[in-house]
């Protein structure tokens, strides 16, 4: 056989052959957000196996609880999920009064749910702004980022920092509101809506979006339950759960606003697309609720009276709250002393990133990045 | 074959359509306010003069009016703050040896200035503390040994009593749970 001139020799007796690569996706791989590694097994392009290697954030929070006290560990659970802050402060408050027994003034609760819900927003919107810069569109990341970065400046308004907020204390919270707060958040959800409108014509109706998303990593309910998904994954997939409606805590039985659910609507249910409409819903219900807490918030203290030096009585509990990323759980023991004797923290993000496994069976390359984006892993959440 | 020809061209239209509906989003931007800030030499105030006025930066500490009641040094959970206060012998009154606070360690989470009788330890608006050398990292207030301030009814005192104004005005806007009104922001 001749090229051009030259003589090319094949050798027909074998054929190709094909063999399995092994490939290192991360640590430090621009999509992963965090320090995140995969093993992926390729062939050609098509996956095998992404077997997930975690533990490269591992920072040992739960262990710190047992050394710095109750009160002391708050600004400490600002670091389990940097998003979404304000879930991990409400997390150790609940647990702590369930263990000492102590009562949230009513104004506190609803303090807390406002700073919840504005942070519940602004995780969203960095999670799908970043899904879609992953996917490959830079454009909708700014839009996403310029109305997070103004939620910042509210928290920031509120609580002083704008990502490690610390803005909880055991048994309320640190500041009331300030004064015009309420003026200053209802305003911007009146723009907000518009620019959510803006965003959906960019993104939502998109097609190239869509195409690119629907059918992508579709998981069914059984599986979800399976591997025990939770939050908005587990919604995505048609399964009407929410741990804010169905084991209310805080003042959120007062509240209404609905729990939206993956329809399909661009391909399987359950697929990368449900999961981020699913979130964009959220946020709709979001604003419904922060709304509705502008109305109702009563007057009074913010926080109850706790001593400086709290020892619970001995025991242990365990509470649940609904996060960004989920179902967050919150387990703490008291040995009657002033520090925690163990406490343990389960997050949604650890139960998403076990599913990718299983998920990425069969995938392109490609799909990876997207799978971990409409999952919306945040890598120190799943290590601590 | 027809019909394979007609989703052939319809999807081209509407690919095409989708991405002009995405490009009148983004050059509807061209006739928009920019949202950008020119930090940090472009700007006409300062940036730390924008903040809010809860905001978290560096610490700092009126020796003043520090009681040396070592209630930030207990409330600190990563340990930065280092009191060193002793009673003199020979004239009776609490004296401050030492008083560091270690900025490299802060996390800046606000749990000192909280329970602080006087407002005297407290956050500024300072964000911008790089620095070559860890060293330089450490705040030293005490150059030399002060005695502790002594809670009056009435502060007299011209030097002491504006400082005193101002950390009690600290404590009453932004660590009094009561949440009285702040300076706008």
């Amino acid at each position: 056989m001749s090229i051009a001139g030259f003589e090319v020799e094949v050798d027909r007796g074998r054929g190709l052959e094909t063999e399995e690569m092994t490939l290192n996706m991360g640590p430090q791989h621009p999509s992963t957000h965090g320090v995140l590694r995969f093993v992926v097994k390729a062939d050609g392009e098509i996956m095998r196996r992404a077997i997930p290697d975690v533990g490269y954030l591992h920072r040992s929070i739960e262990k710190i609880s047992e050394k710095v006290g109750y009160h002391g560990f708050m600004p400490y659970t600002d670091r389990v999920d940097y998003v979404a802050a304000m879930f991990c402060n409400q997390g150790w408050g609940m647990v702590t009064e369930k263990l000492a027994d102590i009562e949230v003034p009513k104004r506190g609760e609803y303090c807390r749910v406002i700073a919840a819900e504005l942070n519940r927003i602004s995780s969203h919107l960095l999670s799908v702004g970043t899904m879609i810069l992953d996917i490959g569109a830079i454009t909708p990341f700014f839009h996403a980022f310029r109305e997070r970065e103004k939620i910042n400046d509210l928290l920031e308004e509120l609580c002083g920092a704008r990502l490690t907020y610390n803005y909880m204390r055991i048994g309320g919270v640190a500041w009331d509101l300030p004064p015009g707060y309420e003026e200053k958040v209802l305003a911007f959800l009146s723009q907000f809506d518009r620019m959510l409108e803006e965003y959906d014509d960019l993104v939502t109706s998109n097609k190239l979006f869509r195409a690119r998303c629907s059918g992508v990593a579709a998981i069914s309910p059984a599986d979800a339950a399976a591997y025990n998904l939770v939050g908005p994954n587990l919604r995505a997939c048609g399964v009407r759960y929410d741990v804010r409606r169905d084991e209310p805590y805080s003042v959120y039985p007062e509240l209404e606003f609905d729990v939206p659910v993956g329809t399909g609507s661009a391909g399987a249910v359950g697929d990368s697309f449900d999961r981020y409409l699913v979130r964009i819903l959220e946020i709709k219900e979001s604003i419904k609720i922060l709304r509705q807490c502008f109305q109702q918030i009563p007057d009074g203290p913010v926080v109850a009276k706790v001593p400086r030096k709290l020892k619970p009585p001995a025991g242990d509990v365990q509470i649940r709250v609904e996060s960004a990323r989920g179902d967050m759980s919150w387990y703490a023991v008291s040995d009657g002393s002033e520090f925690p004797y163990r406490c343990k923290v389960r997050t949604g993000s650890f139960a998403a990133m076990g599913m990718i496994e299983e998920l990425s069976k069969g995938l392109m390359l490609a799909d990876l990045v997207t799978v971990i984006a409409s999952l919306d892993i945040v890598a120190p959440e799943v290590d601590r | 074959m027809v019909g394979g020809f007609n989703a052939y061209f319809s999807n081209i239209f509407e690919v095409a359509s989708t991405v002009f509906e995405g490009m009148a989003v983004t050059f509807s931007h061209f006739v928009r306010k920019p949202t950008t800030i020119q930090y940090p030499d472009r700007m006409a105030i300062r940036v730390q003069d924008t903040l809010p006025y809860r905001y978290r930066g560096i610490l700092e500490v009126d020796l003043e009016i520090c009681t040396g009641c070592l209630a930030c040094e207990r409330a600190c959970p990563i340990d930065c703050i280092v009191i060193d206060a002793k009673k003199d012998k020979s004239t009776k009154k609490m004296m401050l040896n030492r008083f560091d606070i270690d900025i490299a360690k802060c996390m800046y989470c606000g749990l000192c200035s909280e329970p602080c009788p006087t407002g005297s330890i407290h956050h500024t608006p300072e964000f911008e503390g790089a620095d070559f050398s860890l060293e330089s990292m450490m705040r030293r207030f005490v150059k030399q040994p002060v005695a502790a301030y002594k809670p009056k009814k009435v502060e007299d005192d011209p030097e002491v009593a504006p400082i005193l104004e101002r950390g009690m005005r600290y404590l009453d806007e932004f660590a009094d749970p009561a949440g009285k009104t702040g300076t706008d922001s």
